[in-house]
């Protein structure tokens, strides 16, 4: 192939791949627009916030959420293999970027960042979900690392957001020093995994697993389980879990409600989905029927790919059909290994999380360790998949659906609980729990929402959190029906427990509101009533109290997106 | 020269070297992170730390050094590490100086009015 056929190749991959990548497209065009029309406005100060919104209700609609539907969405490589298109990455994407219209009106309304300082912080905010856009779609180790820290950077900025704050420029430091320390701990692990499997492209990584693993020897097993290691470091580090969760409350107490919803819901999604990204990409090789299918019709010559690393992915794949049943068997011990290790980790992030939550008395840090401990639940649902993925396909779809579904109630319930904090922030200057005391006589509307998301946040049925949690552990259940092993059993086991352990420190907070004396010196009536505010929260909640009764066109949705991932 | 004969190390070199080099950087850029109280210090280890995985990059990228490589993916992604440890060393510095403003130290031990 000479430099001409190469370019004309390449040009065609990059125009075909551009239409997948639209919402992307309009996330730079907005940074670009936010950091260029300051330049050009005089006197009169436009509202960035108005470029912001548009730019972002656009971009969620070019995410196209609605072809998920009926599971349209084939398994799709773009940019030469470097990222991949299908139902999951559309919908995680999608609720990312629905997250992020959400999240532009909470900061509308709650006043964080003010007119001055939007457009710096948009950016960022922007910057971020950029990152949290290519992780759930980054199919390649370079395209891995490059998304984490596209989200992370303006993360770490974001947590200093407000100036002149000792505490928010602690919690930015600490932020900014654990993450970079977790990304090159990660990245080492990635040159050994890169180095051991001569490529750097998941499924050519898994066909090279699936060729060596019987072959290697023990010390190169060794590095192989160390290199995983290392990139779980990385990976904990952004689904705070245990034990690289010290960030965690530490920055969601130094940084504003704002941002501490922005880290604890679409970054928690995006790193989920890059969770599930990695599992599938080196512990399974999709799609090989379809693919042998369509060599034994066109020939070898149509798959041949752009870059030596596709070429490689599809050769051994024409040896014969066999293979199919083999490479798949025979990467049993990775998804093992994988499926363990985050079984363990979201056991002990779950626990964790519930019992340092009980002796809080500020309501951010409380809300910090309710994340670790969802980041645990939502990691449970990864066990399931993995240790069902190559003998039984519709426990894997389960779980996966499971875990969509999850995330989608998650993003309102968390949402919700931190805006009633910045909103109770903004009138009574207090994020401490003891002066929420007897709230429900002055505010009962934020009141009613605040608890009702914690309920949510419980999993109390009948709201949307109880759907979320039925559907991981129902998934689990069928696991441990299908394969037997003991790991799935405990895990079930501590889910259960820990639902019950988080029951009272949620309720304690509820109780304060709802049942005590207000607290002197906090005189709640001498500020505004709620305007908008009252709104807005109703329109969060709403979701996560009527969920149930629209459980089965949502539960359809969910098991539409995952249908092509694993078939 | 004055009658000595300088024998040249007959060994090539492989992958092997080029790991332990970046192995090592990799350990003495973790000893830094984890022991040093000084923010610029830690940034530093973390340097060390990528350039210690840049290094496995390139040696596992080089056709030179052994058949079943990397190829440019190698040298591409060390490229790219090399550009995103700026822009992280960019935005620590920047925060490092924020706290410098409000702490007049870069001491990490005194950031512990959060207490996790």
């Amino acid at each position: 192939m000479n430099l001409q056929q190469l370019i004309k190749q390449l040009a065609n991959d990059s125009t075909e791949s551009l239409s997948w990548f639209l919402p992307e497209i309009v996330l730079c065009a907005v940074i670009m627009l936010l950091l260029l029309v300051r330049l050009f406005d005089g006197k009169q100060r436009l509202d960035l916030w108005f470029v912001a919104i548009a730019g972002s209700v656009v971009s969620f609609l070019f995410s196209q959420p609605w072809l998920v539907c009926g599971g349209g969405v084939e398994r799709t490589e773009i940019f030469t293999g470097l990222l991949v298109i299908d139902g999951f990455t559309i919908a995680v994407r999608s609720i990312i970027l629905l997250f992020l219209v959400l999240f532009l009106v909470f900061t509308k309304i709650s006043g964080i960042p003010d007119s001055d300082d939007s457009p710096d912080i948009y950016t960022l905010v922007f910057g971020a979900t950029l990152g949290m856009c290519l992780m759930v779609s980054s199919n390649h180790l370079l395209m891995i690392f490059l998304a984490i820290e596209m989200a992370s950077v303006p993360s770490y900025a974001l947590a200093g957001m407000l100036k002149g704050r000792k505490r928010g420029s602690e919690a930015a430091l600490k932020y900014a020093i654990y993450g970079a320390g977790a990304a090159g701990v990660m990245l080492y692990g990635i040159s050994l995994l890169a180095g051991l499997t001569s490529s750097a492209h998941l499924p050519t990584i898994a066909l090279q697993l699936a060729e060596n693993l019987g072959t290697m020897s023990g010390s190169e097993q060794l590095v192989l389980v160390l290199s995983g290691l290392l990139i779980s470091v990385g990976l904990a580090f952004k689904l705070s879990a245990v034990p690289f969760h010290f960030w965690a409350p530490d920055v969601f107490h130094g940084s504003c409600a704002e941002v501490n919803a922005f880290l604890s819901i679409a970054s928690k999604a995006a790193a989920l989905g890059l969770l599930v990204r990695i599992g599938i990409g080196v512990g399974y090789v999709p799609g090989l029927e379809q693919e042998v299918a369509q060599d034994v019709e066109a020939g070898p010559a149509v798959v041949a790919g752009l870059l030596p690393v596709a070429e490689e992915a599809i050769e051994p794949i024409e040896d014969s059909v066999e293979q199919e049943v083999t490479v798949n068997e025979a990467l049993q011990p990775v998804r093992d290994f994988i499926g363990k290790l985050i079984a363990l980790l979201a056991m002990i992030t779950c626990t964790f999380g519930n019992l340092a939550a009980y002796s809080q008395t500020n309501i951010k840090r409380l809300l910090a360790y309710s994340t670790i401990a969802h980041a645990g639940y939502m990691m449970m649902a990864i066990a399931p998949l993995m240790s069902s993925l190559g003998s039984d396909y519709g426990v894997a779809e389960g779980a996966l659906s499971g875990l969509l579904l999850y995330i989608v109630v998650y993003v309102f319930m968390n949402l919700g609980a931190f805006a009633v904090v910045a909103f109770l922030r903004n009138y009574i200057a207090s994020e401490e729990i003891a002066d929420y005391s007897g709230m429900i006589r002055s505010r009962p509307y934020i009141v009613i929402c605040l608890v009702l998301a914690l309920f949510s946040l419980v999993g109390l049925p009948p709201l949307a959190g109880f759907l979320g949690k039925f559907a991981v552990f129902a998934s689990i259940a069928d696991a441990f029906r299908a394969t037997d092993a003991t790991y799935l059993l405990v895990l079930l086991l501590v889910g259960g427990v820990n639902t019950a352990l988080s029951l009272y420190y949620y309720l304690r907070v509820a109780k304060i509101m709802v049942m005590e004396e207000p607290a002197e010196g906090v005189d709640i009536e001498q500020y505004p009533k709620a305007g908008l505010e009252a709104v807005y929260l109703v329109a969060i909640t709403l979701p996560t109290a009527l969920l149930i009764f629209f459980w089965n066109p949502v539960h359809a949705y969910v098991v539409d997106a995952v249908k092509a991932l694993i078939s | 020269m004055f009658g000595l004969e300088i024998t040249p190390v007959i060994a090539a070199i492989t992958v092997s070297h080029y790991l332990i080099v970046g192995a090592i950087l990799f350990v003495i850029g973790a000893v830094c992170m984890a022991t040093k109280r000084n923010a610029l210090g830690i940034l530093m280890g973390i340097e060390l730390v990528l350039n210690g995985a840049n290094i496995n990059f390139i040696a596992f990228g080089s056709p030179y050094l052994r058949d079943d490589n990397l190829g440019l993916d190698g040298q591409l992604i060390s490229l790219f590490v090399i550009v995103l440890a700026a822009a992280e060393a960019a935005v620590a510095l920047a925060i490092a100086l924020n706290f410098y403003n409000n702490h007049n130290t870069i001491d990490i031990d005194r950031a512990d009015e959060l207490k996790g």
